[in-house]
């Protein structure tokens, strides 16, 4: 179809219509998930084998349209495929599986039992997402659109109601009204200070200078974290239109997306997004005939975590080093180029358009008092359905862990989540029951972040998890202010010696001094929060740092030499596995007898414990001072 | 103007200040590493932090930069900043521990020997207080070294660590380093910035052949300066002064009013 370059909101009506019209029709519609989670799986192939299924079928004159999509969340099973009509939910997909499915599925009208959802706990199959719990436990508000349209296709958009809010905005509001409506929503920022949107946009509005400008942050960092991504990747245009209605609310004439280089698939599509935005005229001089004008430009990041701080971020727009400043003067009044500017997260501004198009007081009716809407969370660790969920603010941590992820696999206990990112902190599984709220998690010590939800289970020890993080933190500070670079490398250099077994009497307590420093000393928010992964940890597994430092015994034997292995001779068969295996013949006995394991010599590499089939070697509490003379003899031997 | 009070004394100064130059001007000590008073204000040492307390919100904040504002209240000697002053110092003490300036300062807040190792590699004691860093650009406009490198990678540097073209040879690195780290080496007619290795042409006192500063830093004064004062440039400091005293020697009319003016010792 010819670009059609819309000059009036009635433009955009029709274009509606007509986009609409022709995807309403009663075609089978083949919609595979061209995201960067299924691509990785093999989505790509899966995609080249459907194309030339669909050329074979043409001959036959079947009309199959086969439509890439984003996102669908269950990114554990992917490649995902979904057939309409019929709503059928293909995952695991092949290329080998695309003929069956064209010819089964396609013609025949059947259903490939072995292609569809199995529920791990009942072995129920199941075919369409509306009957599975990971899809009807959620509330997809701002996902609304994944899975249904092209994210490189503007028509897509508008055929579901796209760029509906902006022509509204433009037409029916003033400034001060979308703002207005925005408050009214009670919409706090994504990304995870969780500060109202509409005081921010307010600010921005008053304050002195010229011109304005708005940034979009798509410079997601956090390990485990990809709602940003899959966002930008599923629905830029959501994005952009939200950006444009805050522009309009701002009174500002340019706008930018920052987008980190490690996602070039968001880069791309965003980018795409920006040139049929202004091809249609919905970018760019004199809006929909309106008189508004706004230019968006992408601007990509050089993977820096730091760059996801907002000074940080302007600092390297304008072409200097990522490393923040101090806010004394916020960003609204002094950011980019020393004007006014209005920095949102990419979640921020893809629920605009749906505030504006439903109202204020619809989406203030889903959440919670202090939180509302819904949030965006990527469930990451261990758990079963690994993916992208979207829920109502105010439901359960464990209803997200264990109603929507499916729980813990290999029949492992929950031990704790982690929000929050590096800044967020670690929540006890007695505290589960928390509602998602901005200021709840903050009351336990952990924060929402932008979202990424790590699961752990009882073999993940928490003294690691902190080691971690703050490994992370000290490899991404900038290195500007004394406080971030020298404290999260010292709080590293105490973990490490921990979780070696190293550790010393006082050395929580030096932890928690350094966690002082860090939050009253550091520049900007990566040091100040650098203290949560540690202060969350110690706060509810005080007592498994006291058994490294103490007993030098790692009680979820994760920390390698902290816990010994030991035969269990009731299990053992005597099949000699462990003994091959062992470098350091610790091992000994006669086949089909149970054998035994010289402490002495043990050097605990854990070889015997993965050669084991039996369940025979057990991990447990060493004697204090093995590991020493083992070590001791193997260096001499 | 803006009324401040610092630890209970108030003092009106211009809204355009900030906390630490208030606290000057109410005669209270702040301790600085990254400060200077012709640089931009930075905030990386993190030493000059002080309670800052506007419309009932107390925070902590870093007074170098920290703008002023009607009825500010700012506090220095809190238990929060000194533990969070001290802490600070420590973390930079363990970083250099072998610097003498440093080791004064630290003591002067109480600070002896740090709790914590040297976990972090300082060339040359440099505590990356980027003042070297500030006045090589926005002082001289020349950005012959920058920060390089991240987080604790972090060093001062020229351009691919090779001897820095752009460098003029005047010294103000050197002078401006609050811990030594940089020194301005005179050998075979060249000066060395040292740690940098870059060297340059060296100029000499026309009257002691004593060493002045780099050539090409001369070259672009002399560009700049009326050529009366430009002369002024070809001899040394120490000439300088002994020049300017033969002249007061010679004018009795000075003698007499430097000997009015001046106090006799023990008054």
């Amino acid at each position: 179809m010819s670009v059609e370059h819309l000059t009036c909101p009635e433009d955009l009506a029709r274009l509606r219509l007509q986009s609409a019209r022709q995807t309403a029709e009663d075609t089978v519609t083949i919609a595979v998930c061209m995201d960067t989670c299924c691509c990785a799986k093999g989505a790509e192939d899966v995609w080249s084998a459907f194309e030339t299924a669909i050329g074979i079928a043409a001959e036959r004159g079947l009309h199959i349209e086969l439509k890439r999509t984003a996102c669908h969340g269950l990114c554990e099973r992917g490649p995902l495929v979904i057939i309409a009509p019929g709503d059928i939910l293909y995952q695991n997909v092949k290329p080998e599986n695309v003929t069956q499915i064209v010819e089964e599925t396609v013609v025949g009208g059947r259903v490939l039992e072995s292609l569809i959802y199995e529920d791990p706990e009942t072995g129920k199959k199941t075919a369409s997402p509306s009957e599975i719990p990971f899809y009807t436990k959620q509330m997809r508000l701002v996902l609304r659109h994944n899975g249904a349209i092209d994210p490189e296709s503007i028509d897509d958009y508008v055929a579901v109601g796209g760029y509906d809010a902006l022509a509204k905005v433009l037409t029916e509001m003033t400034p001060e009204q979308v703002i207005a409506e925005v408050e009214t929503s009670g919409l706090r920022g994504r990304g995870g200070g969780g500060f109202p949107t509409a005081r921010k946009w307010r600010s921005c509005r008053a304050a002195e200078g010229s011109p304005r400008y708005i940034i979009c942050n798509g410079d997601e960092g956090d390990p485990g974290a990809f709602m940003d991504r899959s966002i930008m990747e599923a629905n830029p245009h959501a994005v952009i239109e939200g950006m444009i209605i805050g522009a309009y609310a701002i009174g500002s004439p340019q706008g930018f997306v920052y987008v980190r280089n490690e996602y070039p698939l968001a880069v791309r599509r965003v980018r795409k997004a920006i040139e049929d935005a202004h091809e249609h005229g919905l970018l760019g001089d004199n809006i929909l005939g309106t008189g508004f004008d706004l230019d968006i430009t992408i601007n990509r990041g050089a993977g820096a975590f730091v760059c996801g701080e907002s000074t940080a971020l302007m600092a390297s727009l304008e072409g200097h080093p990522g490393e923040p400043r101090a806010k004394y003067v916020h960003t609204v009044e002094v950011g980019l180029h020393g004007k006014p500017t209005c920095l949102n997260n990419v979640e921020t501004w893809a629920n605009v358009p749906a505030i504006i198009s439903r109202g204020g007081k619809w989406f203030a009716s889903i959440g919670t008092e202090g939180s509302k809407g819904t949030k965006v969370f990527s469930l990451a660790g261990k758990i079963r359905n690994t993916g992208l969920v979207e829920v109502p603010m105010g439901m359960t941590l464990r209803e997200i862990v264990c109603g929507i992820g499916g729980g813990i696999p290999d029949g492992k206990r929950l031990k704790a989540v982690q929000t929050g990112g590096p800044s967020g902190g670690c929540i006890p599984e007695h505290l589960l029951d928390t509602p998602v709220d901005f200021d709840q998690l903050y009351d336990l010590g952990s924060m929402m972040g932008s979202g990424g939800l790590i699961v752990m289970d009882e073999d993940t020890c928490m003294v690691n998890v902190a080691r971690y993080f703050l490994t992370f933190l000290r490899e991404e500070s900038c290195g500007k202010c004394t406080a971030c670079r020298e404290g999260t490398a010292q709080m590293c250099d105490i973990l490490n010696r921990i979780c070696a077994g190293e550790g010393r009497e006082g050395d929580v307590e030096l932890l928690l001094d350094l966690c002082q420093i860090l939050e009253d000393a550091a520049l900007c928010a990566l040091g100040t929060s650098a203290a949560n992964p540690v202060r969350s940890t110690t706060r509810y597994f005080r007592d498994e740092y006291d058994q490294h430092i103490r007993d030098h015994y790692c009680p979820a034997h994760d920390c390698r030499g902290l816990f010994s292995y030991e035969i269990v001779v009731e299990e053992c068969r005597g099949c000699g596995a462990c003994l091959k295996e062992c470098p350091v013949e610790a091992i000994s006995g006669e086949k089909r007898k149970p054998h035994a394991l010289d402490q002495s010599l043990c050097v605990r590499c854990g070889a015997c414990f993965d050669a084991c089939s039996f369940s025979a070697i057990a991990r447990v509490k060493p004697r204090v001072g093995s590991i020493a003379s083992a070590a001791v003899q193997v260096e001499g031997s | 103007m803006a009324t401040v009070t610092i630890d209970g004394r108030k003092v009106e100064i211009g809204e355009d200040r900030t906390a630490l130059e208030a606290a000057h001007a109410a005669g209270v000590e702040i301790p600085t590493l990254c400060y200077h008073p012709a640089i931009d204000p930075y905030g990386a040492c993190r030493l000059c932090l002080v309670e800052a307390t506007l419309r009932g919100r107390t925070r902590m904040v870093t007074s170098c930069c920290y703008p002023v504002r009607e009825g500010l209240e700012i506090a220095t000697d809190t238990e929060r900043v000194k533990v969070a002053r001290r802490g600070v110092m420590e973390l930079l003490l363990a970083r250099a521990p072998q610097s003498e300036s440093l080791r004064e300062l630290a003591a002067g807040m109480g600070v002896r020997e740090p709790r914590f190792p040297t976990v972090t590699r300082a060339d040359h004691d440099c505590i990356l207080c980027g003042l070297c860093v500030s006045v090589c650009s926005e002082v001289m406009g020349v950005a012959a070294i920058s920060f390089a490198s991240r987080g604790v990678e972090r060093v001062v540097a020229t351009p691919f660590l090779k001897p820095a073209d752009s460098c003029v040879g005047c010294g103000a690195c050197a002078a401006v380093c609050p811990v030594g780290a940089i020194h301005l080496q005179g050998t075979d007619g060249q000066v060395e910035v040292s740690p940098f290795n870059t060297r340059l042409p060296m100029t000499r006192c026309e009257e002691c052949n004593a060493p002045i500063t780099g050539l090409p830093f001369r070259e672009r004064l002399e560009k700049e300066l009326r050529p009366e004062l430009a002369g002024a440039l070809r001899i040394c400091d120490s000439c300088k002064r002994s020049r300017a005293a033969a002249v007061v020697k010679k004018s009795s009319h000075l003698n007499r009013l430097a000997a009015v003016s001046t106090p006799a010792k023990g008054e």
